[in-house]
């Protein structure tokens, strides 16, 4: 099956992305602690956990946008630091929880605007773009479910499941082999989201991108993730495929008020972490 | 998004989130609440204070004299007095104003390549005899002699000289608008907090803002009048200055506070800052650039009218030849032409902001 030879490379030197004993705090509050994850090539990681667990620095440790204090971040071997920062960032695409489009702009500016590293500073002043950018902004317009009428309108004029569609079109705009989705479908509702997180993953699966995806629903990760990592106050408390995150875990997961029973509660995923799913 | 996670995540009854851990019973039984009056003994006392010092300085301005001398006025005009100092000063300004100067008329003589043959349109020829006495050199008698003199008379001719003059002030306008605007760009790139090169550049590109907007149009129009000579080009110069201070400020300030998300969105793919500016910052900012821009382009339409007192071109500079030369009939010609000016203009930035925005 395609799901276990996903997760089975999970040899060091397969990972594309490659997290090692991350840690991270403000202050006093640790927001990350000891968090090493490796990411095989192709795979859809969904990163679970309650709001304020850590997942969204996790995710923006990859490209940079939170800095850990200390470990180290791996993108395709290379270790990620202020020199090759801007490289290996266009190689990344990134989905945003609340779309972060410009509303007052275009669709098709919008669109255009996912291929700006790649193209001249002269080119994006006078707004001439290739014409390869304008072609596949158009195909990707049409992949995620727009029309051609859409392209002109302003994004303001959109729906809010529209508007991430636009969203999604743009961070496949670089054909990055990574995208990083923060919260991908949080502003939207249940059924919009479930629309929105199949088109992620089937524009994905077909272009073979790697996914690391934050959310905080346990159905929808189940239902699209190949692997589930949970986080919980800083610290991965599960990681394995969806088959194994059954309701006692997500219990675990999301049900004491934080730091109640958090000792007895980890060790028991810790446990739980060892099982191997059949 | 708290709202969605709990709905959820519990529809699957997966989670036992749905409990807000803060809400709790009330603690405070509901006789014991009161709502307080807007306002306390303090802040009438210190509105007291803030009435005194009103007074104060209001009869240290002469407000009292404003309202005694206005009073005086009114009174005249109801018949209520006979005289008032204020009344015969209208009387005065109104009684030289009037009648306005709406025509040309020019000595032949003094005109330079006069061609009878090819008068101007609408205008004609007067003649005018005057007597004068003169001492005959032969006869050493005083004599009475008639003199011929020619007038050219354009009926409209002042009317056309000031919309010339109005329409040069406009240039000067647009043309201290238009530089305004390219030297404020890279003033509000610099001095915006985000976007700033680094912190020297901001602290020099923040005192300039304001060295600019702290010296009027009509001072430093003085001092480029010495360094460009008189006509428009100091005014242009005077005008650009302070509003690239102006708008330095506020596109600096726009640009600060534009909405962080698309920002980041540009910045987690490796768009470099000049490009994160033009592709997330300016879309969101343009109405506003718009409007100060139009508001830029409204005053310095009004200043450029009087800068021009200083020599720095324009219809200012004839207001103030014809002020000096006691022609008031021609000052109240301008002045009119002024006042329908800023009422055009108004009008037309009016339509442009609901057309734009």
């Amino acid at each position: 099956m395609m799901m276990a030879e996903i997760l089975s490379t999970t040899a060091a030197e397969d990972n594309l992305l490659r997290l090692e004993r991350i840690d991270k705090r403000y202050g006093e509050q640790w927001v990350l602690r000891g968090i090493s994850l490796g990411i095989p090539r192709g795979q859809f990681c969904v990163i679970l956990g309650p709001s304020g667990a850590g997942k969204s620095t996790l995710l923006r440790m990859v490209n940079g946008l939170a800095e850990p204090d200390t470990g180290i971040v791996y993108v395709g071997g290379e270790r990620v630091d202020n020199t090759n920062l801007a490289r290996i960032r266009a190689g990344i695409g990134m989905i945003h929880q609340h779309f972060n489009l410009v509303t007052r702009a275009s669709v098709a500016t919008n669109l255009l605007a996912g291929a700006l590293p790649k193209v001249a500073l002269w080119r994006a002043l006078l707004l001439w773009f290739p014409a390869l950018y304008r072609r596949r902004a158009c195909e990707l317009a049409a992949a995620v479910g727009l029309n051609a009428a859409q392209l002109g309108r302003r994004v303001s004029a959109l729906s809010g499941g529209q508007q991430q569609r636009v969203g999604i079109a743009r961070a496949f705009m670089l054909e990055p082999s990574i995208i990083l989705a923060d919260e991908p479908v949080a502003s939207l509702d249940p059924k919009i989201s479930r629309d929105i997180l199949r088109l992620l993953h089937s524009e994905s699966r077909r272009r073979g991108t790697t996914v690391l995806c934050t959310l905080h629903q346990v159905d929808l990760a189940r239902e699209f993730a190949d692997r589930i990592v949970a986080v919980r106050a800083g610290e991965i408390v599960f990681d394995g495929p969806p088959a194994c995150f059954d309701e006692t875990f997500a219990r675990r997961v999301y049900g004491d008020p934080a730091g109640a029973h958090l000792p007895d509660a980890t060790d028991e995923l810790r446990v739980g972490e060892s099982l191997s799913c059949p | 998004m708290s709202m969605i996670t709990s709905d959820g995540t519990t529809s699957d009854g997966l989670a036992v989130h749905c409990e807000n851990p803060e809400r709790q019973p009330d603690s405070n039984p509901a006789e014991a609440w009161r709502i307080d009056p807007p306002y306390t003994l303090r802040s009438v006392a210190l509105v007291l204070v803030v009435f005194a010092l009103l007074w104060l300085t209001g009869s240290r301005v002469q407000m009292d004299r404003l309202a005694a001398l206005t009073g005086e006025g009114f009174a005249v005009a109801l018949g209520l007095r006979e005289s008032s100092q204020v009344s015969a000063g209208a009387a005065r300004i109104a009684g030289e104003l009037f009648p306005m100067q709406i025509s040309e008329r020019r000595e032949v003589a003094r005109i330079e390549n006069f061609d009878r043959n090819h008068l101007p349109w609408f205008s004609h020829i007067e003649t005018e005899q005057t007597r004068e006495r003169r001492l005959n050199p032969t006869t050493l008698v005083m004599e009475e002699t008639t003199q011929e003199r020619e007038y050219l008379v354009e009926p409209l001719g002042y009317l056309g000289h000031v919309a010339l003059k109005m329409v040069e002030t406009l240039e000067i306008a647009l043309w201290g608008t238009l530089l305004a605007m390219l030297l404020s760009v890279p003033l509000a790139f610099c001095s915006a907090r985000n976007y700033t090169p680094n912190r020297a550049i901001y602290f020099a590109a923040r005192s300039l803002v304001s060295f600019f907007r702290a010296v009027p149009e009509l001072v430093s129009a003085l001092f480029l009048v010495v360094l460009y000579g008189f006509g428009p080009i100091a005014g242009v110069a005077a005008l650009a200055l302070h509003a690239a201070g102006f708008l330095g400020k506020f596109y600096g300030e726009d640009i600060e506070n534009a909405d962080n998300g698309p920002q980041e969105a540009l910045r987690a793919i490796g768009a470099g800052r000049i490009k994160v500016l033009c592709f997330a910052v300016l879309p969101q900012v343009f109405p506003q650039y718009i409007a100060y821009t139009f508001y830029v382009l409204d005053r310095n339409v009004r200043m450029a009218t009087v800068i021009g007192l200083v020599g720095a071109g324009g219809i200012g500079q004839e207001l103030k030849g014809r002020y000096d030369m006691y022609n008031y009939g021609h000052v109240a010609t301008i002045l009119l032409a002024i006042f329908i000016t800023v009422m055009l203009l108004d009008q037309l930035a009016a339509r442009m902001r609901r057309r734009f925005l």
